[in-house]
């Protein structure tokens, strides 16, 4: 060992994980070995949008030389989901979207499986889809869920039997009823801007696409191995759903290959768990191409956004009436509680005292909608962020300063009446403005390229149940190095590499003696984490490394103190020595931490083996009316931020090159200040990235670009060159040393921003995602005749 | 991937045999960059596939009285950097190699490969179009030369008959002073298929200049702007120019696909057509 | 049909025996272990399957590995020699152009190769040598510095 770096907290230390990346070593799912007994799964996707099974017939799959099981809906209608139990394990009695697992096939190989697949035939009797949200959550369009009644919801998701509305958050905040905000209110608003905002649903894309094994055995013991940023979520949905026992149910989940939010909560693994039960003994892999990925597992929802604000002649909010209708895909068990955050949320970070808001969550015969990074709120703020300029525009004020004057500050009674925790925004703004040189006119590149900047702010909450717990043990070995033992998910993040740094800090060892022993998680032996979401897991993990950390530290001084006959509170450790302050005596941890400590005389021993364990869970998040969405705490913070776009359009093509993205988010402290800097740095990219990004479909709800030589990643030369990133830390009351989460905020509002720019450059307003050099030509070029000869 | 049987024939009498096995779906073989993904999707479905790269003279570039024969197993990344296709003369074929693509797929994918396929985005065809190249056919009965305006019957359809295969292309020599220029627009800034590909190339001739120039992705195949050509035959002034991209753009008919629409396609021809000709413009003397 | 044959991977030799339909990177990781390499696509698309042929970049999901007899594959695992992390390797550490890792052993293949036949790239570049390799976490600044680092250092 060595360096060592005492008092990690607020350094950029090394990631912990780098050094097995960058040789390869580093283990993700299709890495692992199976052993001989191995099988392979293949799923059958339902290649119709809507309808009834009439029959499925396995037969010709069976008889396939190597096919060793077929499992369908009918052997087992188990549903399962998060927040709404909705979907069907394998489809039973009717498909909802082209891709929905209708039957897996168990073979000896991949390429058998997959012929087998092809051979399962099913009979379906096609009903009416459903596409668009807004048509879809009226009371006379077609079905998806007859049953939504009957389906088992959490007590905070609000379904309405007999529409496809899966959820209806209600905000109701000032002078405003179910009709809408008061009229008095728009008459005393200078300028007002109505108008309608959608995206259409884009899909995670991680590098490594989602791959699951699992094994049956004939005792009753389960085991999956899976691409998971939920091991414990997924454990107790499928234990719930297949009546396993808990302590049977085990998830082993090793390095993610990025996930971004597809690989929360629940996707294919049920699937494959089914399989394995077909097969006992053996273990099933199914991995899936990246076809698949794009239409048979989750995708962000769509959304169409109707929005009606209104400011007075200085430039204050005075009312929001806002609509959002969330395309939630076929299957909405996790997407309810995105409309919900989109709800209690709506306003965006703004200061309004008149809301009225309504987000719903809307079945469509799409592709599953469910968690992606943003969460709820890259959707709402594409519409937001612009309409607030264009406010501004009217009655004539800089939007930044428009912004800045009314976004939410520490001690705000928010939308939902919570008071407004330490966050500062305005710091945010100000560190974009000075970055971008907002103000100052840049020169384009060529005659036919003209330049703009654009600005937009953000807020976001971890979007949780109330009661998501945290745990962490830490552990010593002989020589003093500590071992880390927590559940959450090292998806690139940076997680293990903060949980190493609290650890240190909170016991006083250096960094370099610490290790993560979280690869893989394993749910029979490693603490529980409800899942690695929410940017939830610097503070909510991180409070329970703390909390781990210092009770071992505890147990520590006390040993000591007995020893030396002194009082623990003049004890401390510093750099994994053990000082007294009074005494001025030291002693090393190394061997100590495991065999203790000799009493005088050598007169028996005392301490033993340090282990150190600690839990976090909020306490104090309260339920809302369902009525106003009013409550005492709606959520647990927000963390905020505002990003600045600098681009150049050229006008003869309509292609956009943004040059540089400006952040500046509040994260309370930087535990790894570098780390912080590479999401920064990676959201601002995905943030750009999806605002070209989208799934096509065609008229019978099949994706036409389900691969990357259609569905278009920002490449190395697409990203902006420079890319700033300024930290603000305005502490967190229960952070762990103040930090909060940034994960997902980084890239909110890319994508509004970048729109934003593009008006200051050519004054045309795009509100429809995604954008595309030919949407900003045409846009550009109305009228333009364009029929020729040939 | 469905199985097929590989072999790699290093005599073309062994190729031909191989070629028509009978009952068997035969395909060659060059880089795999397009034969590959078509497999994996079963939209092809060989039995056999025939490895060319180890047939005589297929990975060779040489030159000849008539011109340069590039063999049909010469990989963009050698067509990038050979010193005689990069060479004044032949340099616009270097530069449709090097706007395919990435590099991974540079170093696999070949000349004859990119022809075969016969997408209408292939990047390498408006260049050879304008170069007038002449595809190199053998078959178990002979040789035979088709002027690359042929070779190309519709998407993915070629001259080739069954049995058959692309051996070269022969591309004569420009005349001295001959200038070209490849422009292609695609979604992002590379590594992505051409939304439009224009070829561009000029050479003096009793005082002025003749034009040749090629559109790729705005037809079922790529082809020759013949009109635009006659237009910048009389001169380069402004209006002509206009002119001529005008011709460019009522020579197109391209159709609506997931990359973009006809109407931008139509937009754009004359646009990236007015950049092609003033990037021979720029480097004519 | 099977091929029995012997592959050259960094620099040692392995006999196989192969489907003609297998493609080089599934003898990698399935046959040979060599799990460093990473597939993402399947289809030529993404990069994560980038291993060097005869030095050069390719993508071993679109080779078959029948056609590998004979050349000379170099994949992540021959990177660091003799205990010691390659350069790329180390700058790829120290500038945290890590995330979630899928795309780094591609990522620093293509960049070998780049700085082998262009030991000073500028940063244009450098982003044209990885275009072929889609990242999602990073937002690629961290890996292009990183490489034009390791370039410097060279010089
Ligand atoms: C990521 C990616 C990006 C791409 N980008 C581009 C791009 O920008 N522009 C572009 O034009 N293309 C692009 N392509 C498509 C492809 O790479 C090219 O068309 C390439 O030139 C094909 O050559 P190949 O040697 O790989 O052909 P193969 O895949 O080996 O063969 C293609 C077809 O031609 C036939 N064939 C090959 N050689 C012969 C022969 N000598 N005689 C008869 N038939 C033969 C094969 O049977 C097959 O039907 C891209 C592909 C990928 C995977
Ligand atoms: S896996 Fe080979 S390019 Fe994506
Ligand atoms: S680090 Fe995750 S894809 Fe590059």
């Amino acid at each position: 060992m060595k360096e060592q770096t005492s008092n990690p907290v607020g350094k950029s230390v090394p990631r912990v994980d780098a050094f097995e990346k960058v040789t390869g070593a580093a283990k993700y799912v299709d890495d692992m070995a199976f052993g001989p007994t191995l099988l392979y799964g293949k799923i059958v996707h339902s290649p119709v949008a809507h309808a009834l099974i009439k029959k499925i017939d396995a037969s010709k799959a069976l008889a396939l030389p190597g096919v060793k099981a077929v499992v369908t809906g009918q052997d087992s209608p188990t549903l399962l989901g998060l927040y709404l139990k909705d979907r069907y394990i394998y489809a039973y009695d009717r498909v909802r979207y082209v891709g929905e697992s209708v039957a897996g096939v168990v073979a000896i190989s991949e390429e058998i499986a997959e012929q087998a697949a092809k051979l399962v035939e099913v009979e379906y009797e096609l009903l009416p889809p459903v596409f668009d949200p807004y048509e879809g959550a009226k009371p006379d369009a077609p079905l998806l869920h007859p049953d939504l009644g009957k389906y088992e919801v959490v007590n905070f998701i609000f379904p309405e039997p007999g529409t496809n509305v899966s959820e209806h958050f209600r905000l109701r905040k000032g002078r405003v009823s179910d009709a809408g905000v008061s009229d008095e209110v728009w008459a005393q608003c200078a300028t007002i801007v109505e108008d309608q905002y959608t995206l259409p649903q884009i899909q995670h894309a991680p590098i490594e696409t989602h791959i699951a094994v699992a094994q049956w055995n004939p005792d009753g013991q389960v085991t999956l191995w899976a691409a998971s940023q939920s091991p414990f979520a997924q454990r107790d949905l499928l234990a719930q759903s297949l009546g396993i026992p808990h302590g049977n149910m085990r998830v082993i989940s090793p390095y993610i290959g990025g996930g971004f939010g597809g690989k929360a909560g629940i996707s294919i693994e049920a699937n494959v768990v089914l399989m394995a039960k077909a097969v006992p003994g053996h273990p099933v892999k199914v991995r899936m191409t990246r076809e698949e990925e794009f239409v048979a597992t989750n995708v962000r929802q769509s959304l169409v956004a109707k929005y009606k604000i209104g400011c007075d002649k200085d430039g204050n909010l005075l009312a929001m009436d806002l609509a959002y209708y969330f395309g939630g895909g076929a299957y909405n068990d996790y997407g309810v509680n995105i409309a919900r955050a989109a709800g209690y949320s709506c306003t965006g970070p703004y200061d309004v005292p008149n809301v009225k808001g309504d987000s719903y969550c809307v079945y469509t015969n799409h592709p599953i909608g469910s968690a992606m990074r943003g969460f709820g709120m890259p959707e709402i703020h594409w519409g937001l962020e612009q309409i607030m300029d264009r406010l501004a525009e009217a009655i004539g004020m800089d939007a930044a300063d428009f912004k800045r004057q009314n976004c939410v500050r520490q001690g705000d009674t928010i939308l939902t009446g919570m008071t407004m925790p330490n966050v500062d925004l305005p710091q945010c703004i100000d560190k974009v403005k000075e970055a971008i040189g907002w103000g100052r006119v840049s020169k384009p590149s060529a005659p036919h390229k003209r330049r703009g900047k654009g600005l937009a702010i953000m807020w976001k909450a971890p979007a949780m149940p109330p009661n998501p717990g945290s745990s962490a043990i830490v552990r010593f070995n002989e020589d003093a190095t500590l071992n880390v033992y927590v559940s959450g998910q090292e998806i690139g993040q940076g997680a293990f590499t903060v949980a190493a740094q609290m650890a240190a800090e909170a016991l006083g060892i250096p960094y370099e003696w610490v290790r993560v022993s979280a690869n893989p998680v394993d749910t029979k032996y490693s603490p529980y984490e409800w899942q690695t979401v929410a940017s939830r897991l610097t503070w909510s993990m991180g409070n329970a490394v703390k909390a781990a950390a210092e009770h071992a530290r505890g147990q520590i001084l006390d040993i000591v103190a007995k020893y030396w006959g002194e009082d623990p509170a003049d004890l401390d450790i510093k750099n994994g020595v053990v000082i007294s302050y009074k005494s001025e005596r030291e002693q090393s941890l190394k061997k100590m931490v495991v065999y203790g400590l000799p009493n005088e005389n050598f007169e028996g021993w005392q301490g033993g083996p340090i282990v150190g364990s600690g839990k976090f869970m909020p306490t104090y998040v309260t339920g809302l009316d369902p009525n106003t969405g009013q409550g005492a705490r709606a959520v647990v913070h927000y963390t905020v931020g505002a990003q600045a776009v600098d681009l150049e359009v050229d006008t003869d093509t309509g292609q956009i090159e943004v040059l540089k993205i400006a952040s500046a988010y509040d994260v309370g402290k930087a535990i790894n200040p570098d780390l912080v800097m590479t999401q920064i740095e990676g959201g601002a990219v995905h943030g750009l990235s999806s605002a070209f990004e989208g799934m096509f479909f065609d008229a019978q709800g099949r994706l036409r670009n389900p691969s990357f030589v259609d569905y278009k990643l920002a490449t190395s030369l697409d990203a902006p060159r420079e890319i700033h990133g300024d930290i603000v830390e305005t502490p967190l009351e229960d952070g762990p040393w103040g930090a909060r989460g940034v994960g997902e905020h980084v890239m909110v509002q890319t994508a509004p921003a970048i729109a934003n720019a593009l008006y200051n450059a050519l004054g045309v307003r795009f509100n429809h995602l995604p954008l595309s050099a030919e949407k900003v030509y045409l846009a550009t070029h109305e009228g333009e005749e364009l029929t020729c000869k040939a | 991937m469905r199985p097929f049987d590989y072999y790699r024939p290093e005599t073309f009498e062994e190729a031909f045999r191989l070629l028509t096995l009978p009952d068997k779906r035969v395909m060659p073989l060059a880089g795999a960059t397009d034969l590959i993904p078509m497999v994996r999707d079963e939209h092809w479905q060989p039995d056999v596939v025939v490895d060319v790269k180890g047939l005589p003279g297929m990975c060779d570039v040489v030159e000849m009285p008539e011109g340069l024969i590039v063999g049909a197993a010469v990989r963009m990344v050698e067509l990038m950097h050979h010193p005689l296709v990069n060479s004044p003369r032949w340099n616009l074929l270097a530069q449709a190699a090097a706007a395919m693509g990435n590099e991974q797929v540079r170093n696999r994918a070949t000349l004859g490969g990119n022809l075969c396929t016969a997408s209408p985005a292939a990047d390498s065809a408006p260049a050879l179009l304008t170069l007038e190249a002449k595809a190199v056919i053998r078959g178990a009965a002979g040789e035979r030369r088709v002027p690359i305006t042929e070779f190309f019957l519709g998407p993915r359809k070629t001259a080739l008959q069954k049995g058959e295969l692309l051996i070269g292309v022969l591309i004569p020599a420009p005349p001295v002073g001959a200038v070209g220029t490849y422009v292609k627009l695609s979604r992002r800034k590379a590594g992505d298929l051409a939304i439009v590909g224009v070829a561009a190339l000029a050479y003096p001739h009793d005082g002025g200049h003749v034009w040749c120039l090629a559109l790729g992705a705005v037809a079922p195949t790529p082809i020759r702007a013949s009109e635009a050509e006659a237009a910048l035959n009389a001169g380069h002034d402004e209006a002509t120019i206009e002119h001529a991209t005008k011709c460019a753009f009522d020579a197109c008919c391209p159709i609506d696909d997931i990359r973009a629409s006809a109407e931008y396609r139509k937009a754009m021809v004359s646009r990236i057509a007015r950049r092609a000709i003033e990037g021979v413009l720029a480097k004519l003397p | 049909m099977l091929h029995e044959m012997s592959l050259n991977i960094n620099g040692e030799t392995y006999p196989v025996v192969v489907k003609s339909h297998d493609t080089l990177v599934r003898v990698l990781r399935e046959q040979l272990g060599l799990t460093g390499t990473k597939v993402g696509c399947g289809n030529g698309e993404c990069g994560a399957c980038t291993v060097l042929f005869d030095g050069a970049p390719v993508n071993s999901c679109m080779v078959l590995a029948v056609e590998a007899q004979g050349h000379r594959i170099e994949t992540v695992e021959g990177l660091s020699q003799g205990g010691d992390l390659h350069p790329l390797q180390k700058a790829f550490v120290e500038h945290n152009a890590v995330q979630c890792g899928f795309c780094t052993s591609g990522m620093l293949m293509s960049a070998k190769a780049l700085l082998e036949r262009n030991s000073h790239p500028t940063e244009q570049e450098v982003r044209e040598a990885l275009v072929g390799n889609l990242c999602r976490c990073t937002g690629y600044i961290r890996i292009v510095d990183a490489v034009l680092d390791v370039a410097e250092a060279g010089s």
